[in-house]
């Protein structure tokens, strides 16, 4: 695969809603091909950070590198279609569509026929459309949501918007796949089907995923990386067995009485 | 042309017929369906087998396979064959430790693996089994970073058998032509309904009796389309799937997957199919409920055709001829309801339905009929094939005939058959086999007797006839499919007996359909367990009980049930695999509840152990009712 050296940079982001600083002095870099998680409190600014990279905000200050290119002002659409794809703690699906829809409306950003020839659908623009679905099918088969294929969106059970909601960040063939909370609300069988396929994704693909998660036992099995955010700044950085013992983070979690004993 | 007195041979004499003129198998992939025709079909036995022999199988030995069904798991078993060797299906479903008892006790030196889900199964158990030489999957789905060198793709064994072939000519023939039809070809591993599983030995001979004799005499063609559905691991998939086939040259079309079957089985509209008893029960009070829900008009439809197919249906069993007129209304209503009904469930083009496992409760029999699909009932175990079925002439209550070339008898009020598809006896068992193999007479252990057609009527096990201590005999099993037919009632065990003075049934409320009944009626629920124990519920179920007492006869009527507060679960052991029950062990395992319903108490605090599906156990505490019906 080509895209082995993938890298995401921020630097010294700063964003701030009024007066609260939801981003301070934040840096995370994303170094080649690992599994980054993102944990911390509620409200540390886990998402912030993940809305800046897609450019839903844009920081007050500091720059946002992908592979060397500065994104920091590019808008949402844009850093789409650089490889950036991202899915959502709350679900942002068409609810009315199939999940096959879902999927396909995801290649918008890929396809290369005009609306005039995909109207007409003849010739180049049907060979395309036929070359978008298989594409389409395979992330399908891969998340095995063929039995939800062609489901309304909206009449799907949560666990599998999720796995929609995934499989359309999949199906932009994206370069590098941020996802926001993967596994908030399910049970145990979704969550480990869930991360059966982080994995899978990560080693059939080989691209880097950066992770925001509040489930710890998740993280610490399948993270190379975590990153421990705490009212907007960075508090540690390293290994999972790092961050078990670092005290910084028993103290942000547990609180400092705890941390003192 | 010589008859083909084993599969491999069959398989080779339907591509020498067919080649690449005409479709084998089709399966969807990727949202297509993609076709193989016979000479894909036989080529990759070729390969596959060559390559399995290249990585060491030799003649006799065991391969086991488990996966769901599949163009290759059929492919496996031919090629498995065609080596000489002996096939050990599996269910899907099987869990490690079910798996390492069946490949060890096997000696199976190869297993087929569908998945990653099966691989690591596997590789749980592996070093338990010394004799296994290889694992090979054939869907590399996240298998991509395994190393475990006891792995190997199903690509990379028919890359090595096409190297085979180069480097050793045409060896594949040469043991297609060695196999005879005395040789093995099967070891089935019974679900077992008491103890350890038991391995029935079945030769070519044993299994293409059952497909040339009764599958044979059906009226069957080419043309006809199969879904296969049912798991290999269970004969009827043999008779009528594997070696059903090639036999017929019919074309076998599989599902994408588990959870898409439904509408696979609509695209494909198969002509022929083949559901257990308990799917076409599920079947009918599922159109039950969906009518009950349905728009005003399509019920009025419903409710003005129904007769009118139940009026037919009764002539054609009676052999009666229909009127000029009742033809014409029939046609009417068939426009109208049934064809549209049955497309709705993939039924339209279905000439031929079969049904199997445990006795469909004649209710539904009846109800399906009146949809237009006469039921014929198969009858058969794994030791002995195809025992008894329905050929053109269907009868309710009946099993059919025995097909020709099986004798049957009753023995002591035992149903034994003697007949080419009698097995060889279980593997390693001698005392297991000694006690249902007398004198080449198979003894089924059902209890059974010939009306005056010499159809197969089936009591219910010798075992499981139960006495009342006034001498009145019941049959258990009638009971507790008579109360299936209702859509609320998923599942049901009937007590009584010597300590029992009267008959109770034990419910399992069906939690989809009151779950929908009790929100139009606004009676809120949290769990099953609060669901079953809801006063509006049991009143229900009290209704769906006594109508079930009008069809049962005086001295066997329902006196007590309790709606118990979970599900049977085949994990936890309560059901066999093909979903019978196992009346012993849950007599032991509700031990408190049975105690309760019969010292007259009104309610009991129960406490269960269930077994999660990763493994974890918990404790639920809640009240059960019991309710009498006087």
């Amino acid at each position: 695969m080509k895209e082995q050296n993938a890298k995401l940079k921020a630097e010294g982001i700063y964003l701030a809603f009024g007066g609260v600083g939801a981003l301070i002095d934040m840096n995370v870099e994303v170094k080649g091909l690992e599994i980054l998680a993102i944990i911390g409190p509620n409200g540390a600014g886990k998402t912030c950070l993940i809305n800046c990279i897609s450019g839903f905000y844009h920081p007050q200050k500091g720059r946002i590198y992908f592979e060397g290119q500065d994104l920091t002002h590019l808008p949402s659409h844009k850093i789409a279609k650089l490889g950036i794809s991202r899915t959502f703690q709350n679900i942002q699906l068409y609810t009315r569509m199939s999940t096959l829809d879902n999927l396909m409306a995801a290649r918008h950003i890929l396809l290369k026929q005009n609306p005039f020839w995909g109207a007409i659908y003849f010739g180049k623009a049907l060979r395309e459309e036929i070359e978008h679905r298989r594409r389409v099918e395979e992330v399908i088969t891969f998340l095995e949501m063929q039995s939800i294929r062609k489901k309304v969106v909206g009449t799907l059970p949560y666990g599998q918007r999720k796995r929609v909601d995934l499989g359309r960040a999949l199906a932009q063939e994206p370069k590098i796949l941020l996802l926001d909370e993967p596994m908030a609300g399910m049970n145990v069988e979704e969550k480990e089907d869930m991360a059966r396929f982080i994995i899978d994704i990560y080693e059939q693909r080989r691209i880097p995923i950066v992770l925001v998660e509040h489930d710890m036992g998740v993280v610490m099995d399948i993270a190379d990386r975590i990153v421990v955010f705490d009212f907007g700044r960075k508090i540690a950085e390293g290994s999972p067995n790092e961050i078990k013992v670092n005290p910084n983070v028993i103290k942000a979690y547990l609180g400092a009485e705890e941390a003192a004993r | 042309m010589t008859e083909s007195d084993t599969l491999p041979k069959l398989l080779k004499q339907a591509y020498e017929k067919y080649k690449d003129k005409k479709v084998a198998m089709r399966r969807k992939d990727l949202g297509i369906w993609n076709e193989y025709t016979w000479k894909d079909y036989y080529e990759n036995v070729k390969y596959f087998s060559l390559g399995l022999v290249s990585l060491g199988l030799k003649p006799a030995k065991k391969v086991a396979i488990i996966g769901d069904n599949d163009v290759e798991y059929y492919v496996a078993e031919y090629a498995a064959q065609a080596a000489g060797g002996v096939v050990v299906p599996l269910y899907s479903d099987a869990g490690h430790a079910e798996i390492e008892f069946t490949v060890g006790h096997s000696e199976s030196t190869f297993v087929l693996a569908h998945d990653q889900e099966q691989v690591d199964k596997l590789l749980k158990v592996q070093n338990a089994l010394p004799n296994l030489r290889k694992i090979i999957y054939w869907d590399p789905k996240g298998l991509w970073n395994y190393e475990e060198p006891i792995l190997i793709s199903w690509e990379e064994v028919l890359r090595q058998g096409r190297k085979y072939e180069e480097e050793h000519g045409e060896v594949f023939e040469e043991n297609i032509a060695k196999g005879k039809g005395d040789d093995l070809a099967l070891i089935l591993y019974t679900s077992g309904t008491t103890g350890v599983p038991k391995g029935a030995m079945l030769t070519h001979e044993n299994l293409l009796f059952s497909t040339k004799s009764y599958l044979g005499a059906q009226g069957l063609t080419e043309e006809d389309e199969y879904f296969s559905y049912m798991s290999p691991a269970w004969m009827t998939e043999q008779i009528y799937g594997i070696a059903g086939g090639p036999y017929l040259g019919m074309t076998t079309n599989f599902a994408e997957e588990a959870g898409t079957v439904k509408e696979d089985v609509r695209e494909i509209g198969p002509t022929i199919i083949f559901y257990g008893s308990r799917l076409w029960e599920s079947t009918a009070s599922t159109i039950q409920v969906k009518i009950a829900d349905t728009a005003a008009i399509k019920r009025f439809i419903y409710r003005l055709c129904l007769p009118i197919g139940q009026k037919m249906f009764k002539l054609n069993i009676e052999s009666k001829e229909a009127s000029f007129f009742w033809k014409a209304v029939y046609k009417l209503a068939w426009v109208a309801l049934f064809e549209p009904l049955l497309d709705k469930l993939g039924l339209s083009k279905v000439r031929i339905a079969y049904t199997g496992g445990t006795v469909l409760s004649p209710e539904s029999f009846s109800f399906i009929g009146a949809l237009g699909l006469g039921l014929r009932q198969v009858y058969g175990s794994t030791e002995a094939g195809v025992i008894a079925g329905h050929r053109d002439y269907i009868k309710p209550h009946t099993l059919g005939e025995p097909p020709p070339g099986a004798d049957v008898k009753i023995k002591n009020g035992e149903i034994v058959v003697k007949s080419p598809g009698v097995f060889q006896g279980y593997y390693k068992n001698p005392e297991e086999t000694a006690k249902v193999l007398k004198d080449g007479w198979f003894h089924t252990g059902d209890a059974g007797f010939f009306d005056e057609d010499v159809h197969l009527i089936f009591m219910d096990r010798v075992s499981e006839l139960l006495k009342l201590p006034d001498g009145e005999r019941f049959a258990p099993q009638f009971i507790e499919s008579t109360l299936r037919f209702s859509p609320y009632i998923k599942d049901a065990m009937i007590l009584g007996g010597k300590d029992k003075p009267y008959i109770s049934a034990v419910i399992i409320i069906d939690y989809e359909n009151i779950g929908k009944w009790a929100e139009d009626h606004k009676v809120v629920y949290t769990t099953f367990t609060d669901l079953s124990q809801k006063a509006e519920v049991c009143d229900l179920i009290q209704k769906e009980v006594e109508k079930t007492n009008e069809s049962l006869p005086s001295t066997a009527k329902v006196k007590k049930f309790v709606n118990l507060h979970k599900e049977f679960d085949p994990d936890e052991a309560e059901l066999t695999r093909t979903r019978k029950l196992r009346r012993g062990f849950m007599e032991d395992k509700y031990r408190e509840l049975v105690d309760a319903i019969y010292s007259n108490k009104k309610d009991l605090t129960a406490e269960a152990y269930v077994r999660y599906r990763d493994g974890r156990t918990g404790k639920i505490t809640t009240s059960v009712n019991i309710k009498s019906l006087d």
